[in-house]
């Protein structure tokens, strides 16, 4: 499998307080990589400098076997990447429709919009990404809608958008669990399509179940990286609550402390 | 033999879902009824209702005592409201933007005097339609440099923009010495009267002035992608910037329409005044800040609408109108303003509620 995307030696300080320390790893193509990790393992951050909302303070961000020297949001969206955020990244004063075409309107080319164009492709991304329930138009604000709804467009929008790389932190912490089950199944759908994403999740399980590969944080390191064939989610478990030292005890045969 | 038992269902197939597609409308007159639905909660529409109500209330006792209510003659219409409201709409239109974005600017009525400044010696040395370009760009100046203290410092807005005022009116004062600035015997010519204060009877050019700065706005807000851009900067910044939409960019590009309406409206007022003494003019800064939140705009930023900030504007100054008309002594004009405007934002928080 070639590789989509590489971190390597990346470090991230917020001042003097040191998010993440070091860290290196690889997406291939039509890959799907979980990544997990208690609070405060440094995911979020990462998943920030992944999609260039948030710049790295050393280290190198490798696309497709070439080096990009200055990451930012424009750069990662030109190349596919989409990224679902955990605190949902939408316009509450905003209807949907504008929300999910913000910065990426469909216009005329004097830049006027095509607002029916855009509502009727948002009622078909919304009828056909995730299983929605409640959701009377397109033209209803978001701040109409409940947390699930909220996050399932956003999800919508990702979804719409991605070419290469979609990545979710915590897609499913307000989801409903049959649009869980239509998420997760769409995660193995893409790999079909070549298209690698990445989950962020707390919820071993859902991780374990459609994840190639395992990648486990804890307090700004990578301790963990291994596929599925090698772990099991006793074994992610034991990382994710005791870090390093659960792996090895873990790996020793000797129950968790 | 044994018996067959019929085969148990264990789960119920999943109901069909509603699909959106299906439910959306399909006939003209659905789509209208629609659009109207969703119009609710957002300031435009209700205010204009009441706007209606108060024009129909004075309208009707304009007709049953014409002499004690001269609301509906013509040097009424076109002398205080045609002359008055389109000032105040477009600055309010200006501000309200910006307030969409999520900033505030408390320099305008201070810009406002320098610009006046500035057309009036203008006009003098080069005649006005070079004056009306120059101010437009003095606007926009003034405007820019507030927007780069506000998005370079990250200090509030609100308190960046105060000191600024006083600054502006200080280069006013500099720039113009300490008498009102006037226009030279024959500059006003009759071309600038007729396009930018001209009186046609029931109404004056000001009117078309607003009619045409409006529908641009709208455009340029509701049906354009920058106009999107402001909304989402103003609704949520890191969510824009996730999209790739720059905050600061954006910010700085809502201070500069402030200042193209701030100098249009600034050459309207001059136009009409034929003189500008700095420092007079400061009460337009909250007239205008109250109008657009009359006009549904939050205080947050995020919501607001060109119809709702006209319509905020012509509200004040109607009542305000009214309450001359009515003989109200000077100081009630101020009181009932006051209230109606502290009504209005309350009716404008109370109806965001309803907004889906």
């Amino acid at each position: 499998m070639s590789t989509l995307l590489g971190l390597e030696g990346v470090s991230k300080n917020y001042g003097p307080n040191t998010v993440l320390k070091d860290v290196s790893f690889q997406i291939g193509k039509g890959e799907v990589v979980g990544l997990l990790g208690d609070n405060g393992a440094g995911k979020s951050t990462l998943v920030k400098i992944m999609s260039g909302v948030v710049s790295m303070s050393s280290g190198r961000y490798v696309w497709d076997g070439e080096e990009v020297n200055r990451v930012s949001r424009p750069e990662t969206e030109r190349r596919g990447v989409e990224t679902i955020f955990q605190d949902s990244a939408l316009v509450p004063t905003m209807s949907i429709t504008r929300n999910i075409f913000a910065g990426r309107e469909i216009t005329n080319r004097f830049g006027f919009l095509k607002l029916r164009a855009m509502d009727a492709i948002t009622t078909e991304i919304l009828d056909s990404v995730v299983a929605i329930e409640g959701i009377r138009s397109a033209k209803q604000l978001v701040s109409s809608l409940s947390g699930g709804q909220a996050q399932a467009v956003a999800i919508a929008r990702a979804v719409h958008f991605k070419r290469s790389l979609l990545i979710l932190d915590e897609p499913t912490s307000a989801l409903a669990v049959r649009a869980t089950e239509a998420l997760l199944n769409y995660l193995v759908q893409l790999k079909s399509e070549g298209v690698s994403s990445v989950l962020v999740t707390h919820n071993l399980h859902h991780a374990y179940k459609v994840c190639d590969r395992h990648i486990v944080m804890n307090h700004g390191r990578k301790i963990l990286d291994t596929t599925r064939e090698d772990t099991s989610v006793e074994e992610l478990t034991a990382a994710v609550v005791e870090g390093a030292e659960g792996v090895k005890r873990f790996r020793q045969g000797k129950p968790l402390a | 033999m044994s018996v067959k038992e019929p085969p148990v269902v264990l789960e119920e197939p999943a109901p069909e879902r509603r699909r959106l597609a299906d439910s959306q409308p399909a006939t003209t007159v659905d789509r209208l009824k629609d659009n109207l639905y969703y119009l609710r909660g957002r300031g435009a529409l209700e205010i204009s209702g009441v706007y209606l109500a108060i024009v129909i209330g004075f309208v009707v006792t304009s007709l049953v005592n014409p002499a004690g209510f001269a609301f509906l003659n013509s040097n009424n219409l076109s002398g205080v409201l045609s002359q008055n409201i389109p000032v105040l709409a477009i600055l309010a239109i200006g501000a309200g933007v910006l307030m969409i974005a999520g900033e505030f600017d408390l320099s305008i009525g201070a810009t406002i005097g320098l610009c006046g400044v500035v057309f009036i010696r203008t006009a003098n040395s080069a005649g006005w339609p070079v004056a009306f370009a120059a101010t437009v760009a003095v606007g926009i100046a003034v405007a820019v440099i507030n927007g780069l203290i506000v998005v370079s410092t990250k200090i509030p807005s609100f308190i960046a923009t105060l000191g600024m005022s006083f600054f502006w009116t200080g280069v006013s004062i500099y720039v113009n010495g300490n008498t009102p600035a006037t226009f030279f015997p024959g500059v006003r010519t009759d071309t600038m009267v007729n396009l930018m204060a001209g009186n046609y009877g029931y109404f004056r050019s000001q009117l078309v002035w607003l009619v045409v700065v409006g529908i641009a706005a709208w455009f340029l807000l509701h049906r354009h992608r920058a106009g999107n851009k402001v909304f989402a900067v103003g609704g949520n910044a890191a969510a824009a910037a996730a999209v790739s939409i720059k905050p600061k960019a954006v910010r700085l590009q809502a201070f500069a329409f402030l200042g193209v309406m701030v100098g249009i409206a600034s050459s309207l007022y001059v136009a009409r005044t034929s003189g500008m003494q700095p420092g007079t003019t400061e009460s337009y800064t909250l007239l205008a800040i109250a109008a657009a939140v009359v006009g549904g705009c939050s205080l947050t930023g995020g919501r607001g609408s060109v119809t709702g900030m006209v319509v905020g504007g012509a509200l004040i100054l109607t009542i305000e109108n009214g309450l001359v008309l009515g003989n109200a002594p000077g100081f009630y004009v101020q009181l009932f303003l006051g209230v109606a405007i502290v009504i209005a934002a309350v009716f404008n928080k109370f109806m965001e509620g309803k907004a889906t």
